[in-house]
């Protein structure tokens, strides 16, 4: 029943797809599919310049199949098809090239489980079906470090989770504290280090527990201790 | 003041063809987002294989390869179908056999235990293609019932309109597959 | 076996705490009352051939109203309690469990949005946009009803955790990773908050398919783009933004429902998942989602000032640009949302300054505003105030916007109560205000009858009052430090007077909703005197008020040809002669869209208690119920040139027998004699069978 059902009045965009457009299409996506499959399984070549290579190559395929099988542009007015199309191409590119951007900047510094006391942190939610999330919640307990150039008082500290530290300055001295000893830093709640201005003083909130030392990276033998505990 | 009824009657007709056919262009746009996600999400997680196998130790372009001439053919044919329906009998055997194919691929990844529970990479590299799968398989039924109805009612214009959205669909699987293509399968080994 | 055919569900899955209890009892109790009426006044053919089937994009925008302001009073009532419980919390008598609070913010934010602001604006651009842009009905009248019905089943399903299971989402309304994987939310609350967003989801992206068509497709000849009135330019932009964002909200729900059905590692913690991407797709969505209900309300704001400045738009090419310009930067700059979560500074500044750049064509609309004003002919109507009231609160929210947008700002008040109040100057100052203005500018169109204008003057300064009052403290208490979401403070931070104060502002609040119902029934019970008799009570300048009110089902006896912008002033000015009557194709009603919304819902709560056979039963019946409608070609039908005619007369003589009760200079009632009458008249409502 090899019937014709072009000249039904259909405006499919199709009335000028004859089959030459479809074989030329046809055959040069067949050419667009060997050309990077080739290059890749052969290792021509690696690295950065291929992967922009086939991405060109996909990109050079797509064009061809909406121009040669789709016949966008053609037929009666096609400009809104042809505005909402580029339209989605540029969202596309944003949605995945500013993912990989963000999840790149954003996984430098932080481990899972930081990740999800600080989103529990920014949701204020501390306990969900009688899970502690590890968030901090309320107004606790604050601890003063006083650093001055030779020393910081007190020395040591303890406290609870979710208590918060103050460090201020005595000498009128920026100060950078880093966690951990000079030779081995460590980091405390996703953070490294601790930059404390001479005009005013850091809070930091306690919300991981265990046994911690600090020490001032530009005078490494002040060092400091505190320990948290679970309240 | 009537028009005379039969020119008034095509007009509207045509006028119902041309919104859908405009709907459903914007629909396939919505669809190609949610592709987006996905594309976003693999290639995010593509390196995040939790110490187990990653894309290069278990995807084959080979088959992929296989994959895209059969779907590039039926997206030829369903093209040919615009001009002479039987073609899209073709079309419909090639897309049977494309997720044929892609389900044999599946079972010998889970048969080796490489499950979507694996990794994250596995999970992104799983629903990718399943998403994809999955419209194919929509898009078989749907050729099947249109086929039906043309069995029926034979080529009304209503029909004729079926089989123009099913074509649109189905060209629009075949870029989406494309990329699947180039992202999943090829650019892992490039070493990037 | 009983696993296989109930799943989860259980004895202990029934209400049994004293919120759910009371919840399901007062839905139920509602329902049957409901019932009982209709059959009473025997109108269940009624209520299903006129109303619940009709593809008549007017009534589907009424159903749209009704529903939503139906959970505009539930959603009101979560923040009361959320309100009350924070006033007491200061001194140790809270009455939630930490558990409760966060589900009732969760709820109060989800319903807020997706089906309080969302419901109302689709209300209003499912009646208003067709009568603008001079068309008949909708480019897919099928569509429109499923969406509308995806909608309820949406509704339905968050209303559902009353019933079964007893718990809601806990997680805030974005419901973050992993805080939504199954490790801390195990229960069926989360997939309540799945399936209910979801579902009416893809009902809001069909929507807004729709409508795209219809706006670019259906518009009367002669209205180029820049021909169209503003709301429809608002609606379209926001439309446009729908299919721009909705697939990828859809699209990150699935994800996270594979996470929590199938084990699966996109979010999770372990198994090389990275829950930040979630949040990074959900923002992607969730920014936009904000001026997708923001751009309609300029818009009505745009019809309201020009209606009654008595000009044209001013700078309407600016207003224009200026919300497609609102649109598109809305795009660029979800990641002020999460500036804390360590993106670099070169990162934060970037998104910080496009953050920012929405500032200028928000301030290009406020100036054709204002330009429109000036030396207008100001007549100063229920609409008018709230526009008054939304620039003065809407400028506030967007100031303390441009203040969060800078990233070292937003580290020290990200999380606080300041943040809480700057969007809720938006979303009730911006988004409210406009619905409620557009409600009373278009009562008469939609009803008529125009609304009381005095009781209607109360309830403005209530809300603007109340506003205020509740909102101030917000600011103050979030820069003392007082972080959002909190059920549990200390006496000795003092900030108890400010919660308290709160609360007495969010009372405020409630009288407004309180005296806009009673609006509403003193204007129903004053309707005679109030008729609209002209079409076109406020002398405005668009299509919609070319008609007798309220229109007939197919609109335009002839569609107008479009020569200029404000094409119905024109039409007024030139004294135009109404075009001869035609044959008109109208659809036919369709009840598909509510069978397939039912598969639709009971697959979801087949998710939701992991009942297998229900899914599938449901997805097969969606596909049967889709198929059997493909085999339907004759969904139209068509009235005849001189049924038309025949039909004009019978409305002609009806607007004569108004016209002798209607009086322009009556006297609207006020609240004691609202409080006199209104008993009387209802107990006669009831008793009259008719």
């Amino acid at each position: 029943m090899a019937e014709h059902i072009q000249n039904n009045g259909i405006t499919t965009g199709n009335e000028h797809g004859s089959v030459r457009s479809y074989v030329i299409g046809f055959i040069l996506s067949l050419v667009l599919t060997a050309i990077p499959y080739y290059m890749v399984t052969e290792q021509l070549m690696t690295g950065r310049t291929l992967l922009l290579i086939i991405l060109g190559i996909a990109l050079a395929q797509m064009f061809v199949q909406i121009f040669f099988f789709l016949h966008l542009g053609r037929g009666p007015k096609p400009l809104y098809n042809v505005i909402f199309f580029g339209a989605t191409a540029g969202l596309i590119v944003l949605v995945v090239g500013a993912s990989l951007l963000i999840m790149d900047n954003l996984y430098r510094n932080m481990s899972p489980q930081e990740i999800t006391v600080r989103m529990a942190q920014e949701e204020n939610i501390a306990e969900l079906n009688g899970l502690s999330t590890g968030a901090c919640q309320g107004n606790n307990a604050n601890h003063i470090v006083v650093i001055s150039s030779e020393s910081v008082q007190p020395q040591y500290i303890e406290a609870s989770r979710c208590d918060t530290l103050s460090f201020a300055v005595e000498d009128g001295e920026d100060h950078m504290i880093m966690f951990g000893s000079y030779e081995e830093p460590v980091s405390y709640g996703g953070m490294y280090d601790v930059i404390v201005r001479s005009d005013r003083s850091k809070i930091i909130t306690l919300n991981e527990v265990g046994n911690f030392t600090y020490h001032d990276h530009s005078n490494p033998d002040i060092i400091g201790s505190f320990s948290v505990v679970e309240p | 003041m009537n028009h005379a009824p039969t020119r008034d009657e095509m007009t509207h007709e045509e006028a119902a063809d041309d919104r859908t056919m405009f709907g459903f262009w914007v629909y396939l746009m919505t669809d190609l987002l949610m592709f987006a996600v996905l594309f976003a999400v693999f290639a995010v997680l593509l390196n995040s294989t939790d110490g187990g196998p990653g894309a290069t130790d278990l995807l084959s372009p080979q088959i992929a390869l296989i994959n895209t001439v059969l779907l590039l053919t039926s997206s030829f044919t369903v093209g040919l179908g615009l001009q002479a329906v039987t073609w899209f009998g073709l079309t419909f055997l090639l897309g049977a056999a494309f997720l044929g194919v892609e389900l044999y691929e599946f079972y010998e990844l889970i048969h080796h235990g490489h499950t979507m529970q694996s990794s994250a990479f596995l999970s992104a590299f799983f629903v990718l293609l399943s998403t994809h799968g999955l419209h194919i398989a929509a898009g078989l039924l749907w050729l099947g019932i249109i086929l039906i109805y043309v069995l029926k009612r034979g080529l009304t214009r209503s029909n004729v309109r079926k089989l123009a959205l099913l074509s649109l669909f189905w060209h629009f699987l075949d870029i989406v597959w494309i990329f699947i293509f180039t992202v999943v399968y090829l650019m892992p080994f490039t070493g990037v | 076996m009983k696993e296989f055919w109930l799943g989860k569900l259980d004895w202990s899955a029934l209400p049994h705490e004293w919120f759910t209890i009371a919840g399901s009892v007062g839905i139920t109790l509602m329902l049957l009352s409901l019932a009982a009426f209709i059959t009473y006044k025997k109108s269940w053919t009624w209520l299903w051939k006129d109303w619940l089937t009709t593809v008549d994009p007017k009534k589907i925008g009424i159903m749209y109203f009704i529903v939503g302001g139906l959970m505009l009073a539930r959603g009101g009532l979560d923040a009361i309690m959320l309100w009350a419980h924070q006033a007491l919390a200061g001194s140790g008598e809270g009455y939630l469990t930490a558990q409760h609070y966060q589900e009732i913010f969760t709820a109060h934010g989800n319903i807020m949005v997706f089906f309080v602001a969302m419901a109302l604006i689709f209300g209003f651009v499912n009646y208003i946009v067709p009568l603008q842009i001079g068309a008949r009905d909708l480019a897919s009248p099928f569509m429109n009803t499923l969406g509308f019905w995806l909608y309820v089943a949406g509704v339905i399903m968050i209303n559902m955790f009353f019933f079964f299971g007893g718990e809601y989402a806990a997680t805030g309304w974005l419901a973050v990773a992993p805080l939504s994987g199954t490790e801390f939310s195990p229960g069926v609350g989360m997939d309540y908050w799945i399936w209910s967003l979801q579902i009416s989801g893809i009902g809001t992206t069909l929507g807004g398919i729709n409508f795209i068509m219809t706006i670019l497709k259906m518009r009367a000849p002669g209205m180029s783009l820049m021909k169209m009135p503003p709301f429809t330019w608002g609606s379209l932009c926001s439309m446009m933004m729908v299919v721009s964002v909705f697939p990828l909200l859809t699209m990150t729900i699935i994800l996270l429902f594979f996470d929590r059905y199938f084990g699966t590692h996109f979010f999770t913690t372990s198994g090389g998942g990275n829950p930040m991407m979630y949040t990074n797709l959900i923002w992607m969505w969730g920014h936009p989602e904000v001026y997708i209900i923001m751009l309609p309300s300029f818009g009505i704001f745009t019809e309201v000032v020009s209606t009654f400045s008595r000009k044209p738009v001013a700078f309407y090419k600016s207003n224009v640009i200026a919300m497609i310009g609102v649109s598109t930067i809305s795009l660029c700059v979800w990641l002020h949302h999460f500036f804390t979560m360590g993106a670099d500074a070169n990162v934060n500044s970037a998104f910080g300054v496009a953050t920012m750049l929405i500032a200028i064509p928000t301030s290009a609309l406020v100036i054709s505003w204002i330009a429109t004003m000036y030396k207008g002919r100001i007549s100063f109507k229920t609409p008018m105030l709230w526009l008054l009231g939304f620039v003065v609160i809407f400028g506030v929210g967007g100031i303390t916007g441009v203040l969060l947008a800078i990233p070292p700002v937003d580290f020290q008040l990200h999380n606080s109560l300041f943040l809480i109040a700057h969007f809720h100057s938006n979303a009730v100052g911006g988004v409210l205000f406009g619905i409620f203005a557009g409600l009373s500018y278009w009562a008469p169109k939609m009803l008529g009858f125009r609304l009381n204008e005095r009781i209607g003057r109360y309830a403005v300064w209530s809300w603007i009052v109340g506003f205020f009052v509740a909102f101030t403290p917000l600011y103050v208490l979030g820069l003392m430090g007082a972080t959002r979401r909190l059920d549990t403070y200390d006496a000795s931070t003092g900030w108890q007077p400010f919660f308290v104060m709160s609360f007495i502002g969010g009372l405020i609040i409630a009288l407004g909703v309180v005296l806009q119902v009673v609006q509403i029934i003193a204007s129903i019970m004053q309707r005679k005197q109030l008729a609209d008799t002209t079409g076109d009570p406020w002398n405005a300048r668009t299509l919609e008020w070319s008609m007798p009110s309220p229109p007939q089902e197919y609109n335009f006896t002839a569609i107008p040809e479009v020569t200029t912008r404000d094409v119905f002033w024109k039409m007024k000015e030139d004294n135009a002669q109404p075009l001869p009557y035609e044959d008109i194709h109208m659809p036919k009603r369709t009840a598909t869209g509510i069978y397939i919304s039912a598969f639709a819902f009971l697959a979801g709560f087949g998710f939701v208690w992991e009942i297998v056979w229900l899914v599938v039963v449901s997805i097969v019946g969606i596909i049967v119920v889709f198929v059997m409608k493909g085999f339907d070609e004759h969904a139209e039908y068509t009235i005849s040139a001189s049924k038309v005619s025949q039909m004009e007369a019978t409305r002609a003589k009806k607007i004569e027998e108004a016209k002798q009760y209607a009086r322009d200079d009556h006297e609207d009632m006020g609240l004691i004699e609202f409080m006199r009458t209104a008993p009387g008249w209802l107990f006669g409502l009831v008793r009259n069978k008719s």
